[in-house]
């Protein structure tokens, strides 16, 4: 099983970013430049209307922006740790068990739950558990996990056996094989299933707002309700940075995780 | 088992069955490798002599029958330590890719415990024995290597421990034909030096003449039908099956095991002169080039088409034709 | 749980029958006109800049870009130049999808062996001739899987749209959240996620045979 990203229904981008050349790439700086532009332009746009309006100013203002951003990066950095101190393991001890039906069972119910729309899990965990902080994490690791747990079956998986076969030829045991061989090869794959991990929980957490777990969810919320295009306008931009800066921060990790000879 | 060239491998009535398969891959197979003998399992892919090889580092688990290395049985020992004390290169290599060439190399060694710095002089060492220049490859990583580049890299690997034993399984497979012929003239030389009992795998007779000190041919479930020298083999094949895969040209193939030497005759010549070390087939060669004409041998004498006929046994005027 | 009756998602599916089926009509109607609207723009995209490096990185870099977007704040984006309902939902959704369908065309088309190409050219075929009788018949299962990830990622994506007014199952899903506490707050919920991934795993069940009907025994995996 070879991990083919374009064959891979069940992900959109879990693939390992192929940023190789040199560090100075069009990709590098292409994210941040992007990132700047849009809260450069959000700036100029909100600063060239003047002073809000009452409504407005409940949420354009510093102090509330900044609780709401905090929350939201916290929310989803929590989660995604989680995520892969439960998912990698998970997918480790998958990968070593004799039985194909095992792992199989897995990617398919890693493909129906990719089908769940995420609305759905967090708002029926809120029905079933309550709102809160606690349901919004338990329903973003839920919508995390299968990216992770996927890559890091598949990403042992594609390891050449002839591979694995000369280090255990070279008398590795297998806890070695695992450590010295196998996860360091897989490091690129399961790193790319974090990172779409990562993209999930700010996506997620967004929705979170819903059910009372702050982040900037919140803020494109008060705008809509309000009909206050500015308030909505800055709520999605921001949180659109995030996710695209986490991202960008994921993919240069990847790079720097990657095992050189590879 | 370690700082000694060669040990005795013994495999007795060693049969291997898989599950669900109604015939043995292996049945009964017995053998005895001196120390020091390369021992080359040569048969048609599927006749189990890989499995066969396999079983010796226990990469597959005999299912019946003893295997033993100089008189331990190996399937008392751990195996992997068993595997540390057994040098194992494959056909695809299977070198670590995210590891630099002194790394891959150091693995064993590693593994063993040895000191950095031991480690460090033997991987050096190691790497000028398969003739790659360690201040240039030491740090690369193998894909930056040339498919023969990186063969002489699992070679340095598994010669790196000084393993008593080596199982080569197709080692040179993988490889163009005029790179293969290169490594394994290194290889033959590397042997000469370092005298490992080794079990080599190949499905090219050529190769097992060419390398050889004993060849088994192997037929299905790893049957032994005959077990001699490349130069008894050609000369006597002990069965219709071994006749076919020697194939055509047993007696040139046999000319080319033969030194100059068994055929000189005393003499005058003209043309260019041959070194005694030659093999007979370059000196055939080397009579048709000169229309025939006998040719001289440096240190006196010399060679014709009758005295190489007379060393062979068989006319080799009617060779080729 | 105890304040919901499960065993009352049997009648309360009955009983609401017709709304859940003209919701998801409604659900596969905006996935199946925005994919399409991406299909149409994607791959004519991915056969523009396949061959053209710098275009064809710059749009699949732009197309990821788009994806990283949460949905919540792309549909969000799209309301004060498109309003409510239907449009943002539309357009939102067939940005979503680009990313998988130009990306799986770009790559399906290049997959293709240089050997193959090759020897297409060497018989006198013209680029175009090429493009269509043999790169684009290899490339089809690809960029077939290109618009299967597209698909699914729209059923998801197209449940939040509720929120901004649009249409689909997304409805049922918001009303169980907005009647927290009542009754039939979960039967709401579960019945429209429920709904959401029978649909997805139908289009799915639906890929795979379009999948086998369409590619050549040749290549068939």
């Amino acid at each position: 099983m070879t991990v083919q990203a374009t064959e891979n229904v069940s992900t959109s981008y879990s693939q390992p970013s192929d940023r190789r050349g040199g560090f100075y790439t069009a990709k590098r700086f292409g994210t941040p430049l992007l990132v700047i532009a849009a809260l450069g332009g959000l700036l100029l746009f909100l600063y060239s209307r003047g002073e809000p309006d009452k409504i407005e100013a409940f949420a354009l203002n510093w102090d509330y922006m900044l609780a709401k951003i905090d929350e939201h990066i916290r929310i989803s950095l929590f989660s995604a740790i989680v995520v892969a101190l439960i998912a990698i393991p998970m997918g480790i001890v998958i990968s070593r068990s004799k039985s194909r039906i095992v792992s199989a069972v897995v990617l398919g119910l890693a493909n129906v739950g990719q089908a769940t729309p995420a609305v759905g899990v967090i708002i029926l965990l809120a029905l079933t558990f309550g709102i809160g902080w606690a349901t919004a994490v338990a329903a973003l690791v839920i919508y995390g996990l299968l990216p992770v747990l996927r890559n890091t079956i598949t990403g042992i998986a594609q390891i050449d056996p002839n591979i694995t076969e000369a280090a255990r030829g070279m008398g590795m045991r297998p806890l070695q094989v695992l450590f010295k061989i196998e996860l360091p090869l897989a490091v690129p794959v399961i790193l790319a299933g974090f990172r779409t991990a990562l993209v999930f929980s700010v996506g997620v957490a967004t929705i979170a707002t819903f059910i009372n777990a702050g982040g900037l969810g919140e803020v494109i919320v008060v705008g809509l309700k309000l009909t206050r295009p500015a308030v909505l306008l800055t709520g999605a931009i921001v949180v659109s940075c995030i996710a695209l800066l986490l991202d960008w921060l994921a993919g240069l990790a990847e790079d720097a995780l990657r095992p050189k000879g590879v | 088992m370690a700082n000694k060239t060669g040990a005795t491998i013994e495999l007795l009535n060693v049969s291997k069955v898989y599950p669900n398969q109604p015939e043995p891959a292996v049945e009964n197979f017995t053998m005895t490798i001196n120390p020091g003998e390369l021992v080359m399992l040569v048969g048609p892919s599927g006749c189990g002599k890989t499995t066969t090889m396999k079983m010796i580092n226990r990469i597959i688990e005999p299912s019946s029958g003893s295997i033993k290395i100089d008189g331990q049985d190996i399937l008392t020992l751990d195996q992997n330590q068993l595997r540390r004390n057994i040098g194992y290169v494959i056909q695809q290599i299977g070198l670590f890719p995210h590891m630099t060439i002194a790394e891959n190399v150091a693995v064993v060694p590693t593994l063993l415990g040895w000191s950095k710095d031991k480690i460090r002089a033997r991987v050096a060492e190691m790497l000028e024995l398969v003739e790659l220049d360690p201040s240039v490859f030491s740090n690369r990583y193998p894909k930056q290597l040339s498919g023969g580049q990186q063969q002489r890299v699992g070679v340095a690997r598994a010669l790196s421990a000084d393993p008593p034993v080596m199982l080569m399984d197709e080692p040179f497979g993988a490889t163009d034909p005029i790179t293969r012929e290169r490594l394994q003239a290194e290889f033959q030389q590397l042997q000469a030096n370092i005298g490992k009992t080794i079990v080599f795998v190949t499905h090219d007779f050529e190769e097992a003449i060419k390398l050889g000190d004993r060849i088994a041919v192997l037929s299905k479930r790893s049957k032994i039908e005959q077990f001699d020298t490349p130069a008894n083999i050609l000369a006597n094949p002990a069965s219709e099956y071994v006749a076919s895969f020697i194939g055509e040209g047993a007696a040139l193939k046999r000319l080319a095991l033969m030194r100059v030497d068994s055929a000189v005759e005393s003499g005058n010549a003209t043309g260019p002169a041959i070194s005694r070390d030659e093999n007979l087939r370059v000196a055939l060669d080397s009579v048709v080039l000169n229309a025939g004409r006998p040719v001289p041998v440096v240190g006196g004498g010399r060679v014709s088409i009758e005295s190489i006929s007379a060393a062979l046994g068989i006319d080799v005027s009617r060779l080729g034709q | 749980m105890g304040k919901y009756d499960l065993s009352l998602i049997w009648p309360f599916f009955l009983d609401k029958l017709d709304e859940i089926i003209e919701l998801s009509t409604e659900h596969v109607l905006v996935v199946l006109i925005s994919v399409l609207l991406a299909t149409i723009f994607g791959v004519s995209l991915g056969l523009f800049a396949w061959d053209k490096p710098l275009l064809r990185s710059a749009s699949i870099a732009t197309a990821g870009v788009i994806l990283t977007i949460p949905s919540m704040a792309l549909l969000a984006l799209m309301i004060p130049t498109f309003g409510l309902g239907w449009v943002p939902t539309l357009i939102a959704l067939a940005l979503y999808s680009l990313l998988p369908i130009v990306r799986n065309t770009v790559v399906g088309l290049r997959e293709v062996p240089e050997a193959v190409m090759e020897s297409a050219r060497g018989m006198g075929m013209s680029p175009l001739r090429v493009l269509l009788s043999v790169q684009m018949p290899i490339a089809w299962p690809v960029i077939l899987t290109g618009l299967r990830v597209a698909t699914q990622l729209a059923i998801g994506i197209a449940s939040i749209a509720a929120y901004v007014a649009g249409p689909g199952l997304g409805v049922y899903i918001f009303k169980g959240l907005s009647m927290l506490g009542a009754k039939n707050a979960l039967n709401f919920a579960l019945t429209g996620t429920v709904m959401i991934i029978i649909i997805a795993l139908l289009f799915d069940a639906l890929f795979i045979l379009i999948k086998r009907l369409t590619t050549s025994r040749g290549i068939r995996g």
